[in-house]
């Protein structure tokens, strides 16, 4: 029953690009069918050191990405609603959103990013992989090719 | 849920809100300092780090109410430019940018002297290493290399372990001798060293400028204000007191390491060597706060316009102010690269945050005067101390700050300076007026011709286009007069819609032209409503969107009758009328008219009124829309017209006219219309080019609307549509009143279903 897997899904989105992707590779398999999507957008925390950017101007920017968001499921029969989330640990904070909203599945896309990148930023991916008890699908973020 | 949600943000309890402050405030100040401060007022230079902590309390605590009272990113900056304008605004703005640069430079370079601890090296040496060290903080910033709290909570845990150490071991080791003379350059210089030293507590500030994240804002806020601003103080004291009764004040002044110097007299090299690493740890925290800290004032100047957006653009991978940290950076490697002496750079951040403070004195005094409404401070400066604290924290700012040297006062005024011409040269015209971005409506009371809040008829219409103002205004007098039983009334409204980021420098200019062309309509819709004979009320409005504006106002006004002007045409594929018409016909419970004029540029002529009639929920209403408007000119004439469609058996009961002059009569006369009317019945297979042909001979159609099914396919039908795009008469839309409004979240639905 691959279906259900889309009834109520939890889209984390990080930024415009990811928003944009993401809601392109999600529409396909919702449309029509009554889901709810749930795009989750999370503030991280540093827990006591000094966060990089204010809450306020972060939360901003949720605001756009959210927007990205709107306008990629813009047309497509389903329930959309975001979700602004603030933690230390994304993954963890994803989890547990996806939790209260009952989800099905956790959806995203590849996010890319060198491995130094995500050694130093904390990989947010392989956590979400690792340690979610909620089924996490990623959908390729193009065509499928022959690579 | 907005609420809630900002009680998620905030994650920082009493201890972790102090350990940020003790974080910034121990830094690279009690490290560095001490040789300096020796240097200049001897053994008595204690007095001027007491000075300094008694000045920085009367801060925290006037800081303390303005943060609970407005928790917003920016701290001091934001509160003065909200209770002084934007002149203050920008003078604090700059100066903490500013003094938040030269405490950078200053706590790089003390971070380049105590490597020369490990590596022996000349000035040049130093500023290499503080150049390395500070490209690279601005790196992980840029960046946003995580940093976690439990990482901060050891480096501050680390440091005040070592200062205790080291005060405790010291204070055995003082030879009451060095200590004499206390005094020897008279208290002149102790005061200016306080000047010198005030570097030291800039700290505290962070606390504030993170109060939208502190829980229980009320106690936590200026508790670990004022715990972060006393325990530096009292341990800055003890390390000059051990410092001063350890080496005498020559060999300290001469030190580019002194509490690492001292340290090695009783703890030997093994206190040094933790000194040094203390020392490091110290200045590198100082700075990356500071750099932090820079950008968030960035933001808020950004915020209110003093500042170009474009700063604090959030990188869209690194989630970091890019552009905010790189600009600070530029200007620290600027002035470590600088021959600025260590000193002055000190100084000049201290002269920059004294001005900031005296102008929060002065604010928090401003604040509780004018008493805006929005203004509800968790914590108060206790009766028995306002206004006393404002009041000397103000002068004692002022003293330390007339007791400067020349060149530092000099680069200071300067620093003001900047924030002077800024807002003369650029803020002034970009400045938009306190609260008018608002979020809320503000309503704006103006005399009512007629008593508001009454029982009678009210028709709300929304003004944009001063072409279309009198003919809308017109219609909408019509719907007035017709239900005139002594107050019908008509609310003119106008609303100047704001990005939800107030944002580009442009669109602030544009928004001042806004405001003045909003008077001017509303202005004008007065006039002719005198003319009109009809009484008005007018209503401007500022929102992000105009059709909740639109809406609220509806409700507000318990409006009977909303006239809209409308283009006649499908805006967008995701709007069928509009983005702001949509919402407003969707969900509004009163009856609505959406009048598509003949010609925006002549004035309207009603003249011969047509109503389509059929069978539809809306058909009543569109006659008696269109009996108000024939009423409107003498000589205009009213027809109600049924199409009907060619019989398909012959054997029907009635022909067709037969039949669309039944339905006619019947809806006349449950509208029961008293005045003459033609009745037209026309006969053809498409609905859409007969309808079009048959109101070719008239001035004026009215047509209604039909709210069944999906909005996008059936919101009016096709036909209103059409006729609204080709026909070349005024094409008014009549929809009845709703018994039960759409939700919102039906609306929703309703939306993400097209």
């Amino acid at each position: 029953m691959p279906d259900s897997f889309f009834q109520r899904v939890v889209v984390p989105v990080a930024n415009h690009d990811d928003a944009a992707t993401t809601a392109d590779a999600v529409v396909p398999y919702v449309e029509n069918s009554g889901a709810t999507v749930i795009a989750v957008h999370v503030i991280e925390k540093a827990g006591g050191a000094p966060d990089k950017a204010s809450v306020e101007q972060r939360e901003q920017t949720a605001e756009e990405i959210f927007d990205t968001v709107a306008d990629g499921f813009e047309g497509v029969a389903v329930t959309l609603e975001t979700e602004l989330r603030y933690g230390t640990d994304v993954a963890a904070t994803i989890i547990d959103a996806a939790h209260e909203w009952t989800a099905s599945t956790i959806v995203f896309t590849p996010r890319g990013g060198s491995r130094w990148r995500k050694l130093l930023s904390g990989d947010v991916t392989h956590k979400l992989v690792e340690s979610s008890d909620v089924p996490v699908l990623v959908l390729p973020d193009r065509e499928v090719s022959d690579a | 849920m907005a609420d809630q949600q900002q009680e998620l943000a905030r994650d920082l309890g009493f201890l972790e809100a102090y350990t940020i402050g003790l974080g910034t405030m121990i830094g690279a100040g009690i490290f560095v300092l001490p040789s300096i401060a020796a240097d200049a007022a001897g053994p008595a230079s204690m007095i001027s780090f007491l000075i300094g902590g008694v000045v920085s309390l009367l801060a925290a605590l006037s800081l303390s109410e303005l943060a609970t009272g407005m928790p917003k990113a920016g701290g001091s900056y934001y509160y003065v430019n909200r209770a002084l304008g934007g002149f203050f605004g920008s003078i604090v703005g700059w100066g903490m940018w500013g003094g938040l640069m030269f405490a950078s430079a200053f706590y790089m370079l003390g971070f380049g002297q105590y490597l020369t601890y490990f590596v022996p090296m000349g000035a040049t040496g130093v500023a290499i290493a503080a150049l390395g060290m500070a490209a690279l903080l601005v790196a992980v910033n840029y960046y946003g290399v995580k940093e976690t709290g439990a990482l901060q909570n050891v480096i501050v845990i680390a440091l005040v372990g070592l200062i205790i150490v080291f005060v405790a071991f010291g204070v055995l080791n003082v030879d009451m001798s060095t200590l004499r003379p206390f005094n020897p350059e008279g208290w002149g210089a102790v005061a200016a060293t306080a000047g010198t030293v005030y570097v030291t507590f800039i700290g505290f500030e962070v606390i504030a400028t993170s109060a939208e994240e502190i829980k229980n804002p009320s106690r936590n806020l200026p508790l670990s204000m004022i715990a972060a601003v006393v325990t530096p103080t009292l341990l800055y004291v003890l390390v000059m007191f051990v410092s001063t009764g350890t080496l005498s004040i020559d060999l300290l002044a001469d030190s580019s390491i002194p509490v690492a110097d001292v340290a090695e007299e009783f703890l030997g090299s093994v206190g040094a060597l933790a000194m040094v690493v203390g020392a490091v740890l110290a200045t590198v925290s100082s700075a990356n706060a500071s750099i932090l800290s820079a950008a968030r004032v960035n933001f808020a100047m950004g915020r209110d316009n003093i500042l170009t957006n474009w700063l604090n653009e959030v990188h869209n991978r690194f989630r970091t102010p890019y552009r905010a940290i790189l600009a600070t950076g530029v200007f620290i490697l600027a002035l470590i690269a600088s021959p600025v002496p260590i000193g002055t750079l000190a100084e000049v951040a201290s002269f920059s945050y004294l001005v900031t403070y005296s102008l929060v004195h002065v604010s928090v005094m401003v604040m509780r005067r004018a008493d805006p409404e929005d203004y509800d401070p968790a914590f108060q400066i206790p009766d028995v101390l306002y206004p006393v604290v404002p009041a000397v924290g103000f002068v004692a700012s002022l003293a330390i700050l007339a007791q400067m040297n020349t060149v530092v006062t000099l680069v200071g005024i300067t620093i003001v300076g900047v924030g002077v011409v800024w807002y003369l040269g650029y803020a002034r015209n970009q400045d938009i007026k306190e609260g008018l971005v608002g979020e809320a409506i503000a309503p704006e009371p103006t005399p009512a011709t007629t008593n508001g809040g009454g029982d009678g008829y009210r028709v709300v219409v929304p003004l944009a286009n001063p072409k279309t103002e009198r003919d809308l205004l017109r219609f909408a007098a019509a719907s007035a007069h017709a239900h005139e039983d002594g107050d019908a009334e008509l609310v003119a409204v106008n609303v100047i819609e704001v990005p939800r980021q107030t944002s580009l420098e442009q669109d602030v200019a544009f928004e001042e032209e806004r405001v003045s062309r909003q008077q001017e309509l509303l202005d004008q819709a007065r006039d002719i409503a005198a003319e009109l004979d009809v009484g008005l009320r007018t209503r401007a409005i500022v929102s992000h969107d105009a059709g909740d504006a639109i809406l609220d106002v509806v409700e507000d006004e318990d409006a009977d009758h909303v006239v809209l002007g409308w283009r006649g045409s499908r805006t967008t594929r995701e709007h069928v009328l509009g983005s702001t018409l949509d919402p407003v016909v969707e969900r509004s419970s009163c009856e609505a008219s959406l009048i598509n004029l003949a010609s925006e540029t002549e004035p309207d002529r009603v003249g011969d009124v047509v109503a389509l009639v059929g069978e539809g929920p809306n058909a009543p209403v569109t006659v008696r829309r269109a009996a108000e408007f024939a009423a409107i000119e003498d000589d205009a004439t009213l027809a109600l017209l049924n199409i009907q469609a060619p019989d398909a058996d012959a054997d029907a009961d009635a022909s067709p006219e037969e039949r669309g002059r039944d339905l006619i009569e019947r809806v006349a006369a449950e509208v029961s219309l008293d005045v003459d009317y033609d009745t037209e019945v026309v006969v053809g297979d498409d609905v859409e080019a007969t309808a079009l042909e048959a109101v070719d001979a008239y001035d004026t159609v009215c047509v209604g609307a039909t709210r069944e099914g999906a909005v996008s396919q059936t919101l009016f039908g096709s036909l209103p549509e059409t006729l609204g795009e080709r026909a070349s008469g005024t094409v008014v839309m009549a929809q009845g009143a709703s018994t039960s409004p759409q939700s919102i979240r039906e609306a929703i639905i309703e939306r993400l279903s097209r």
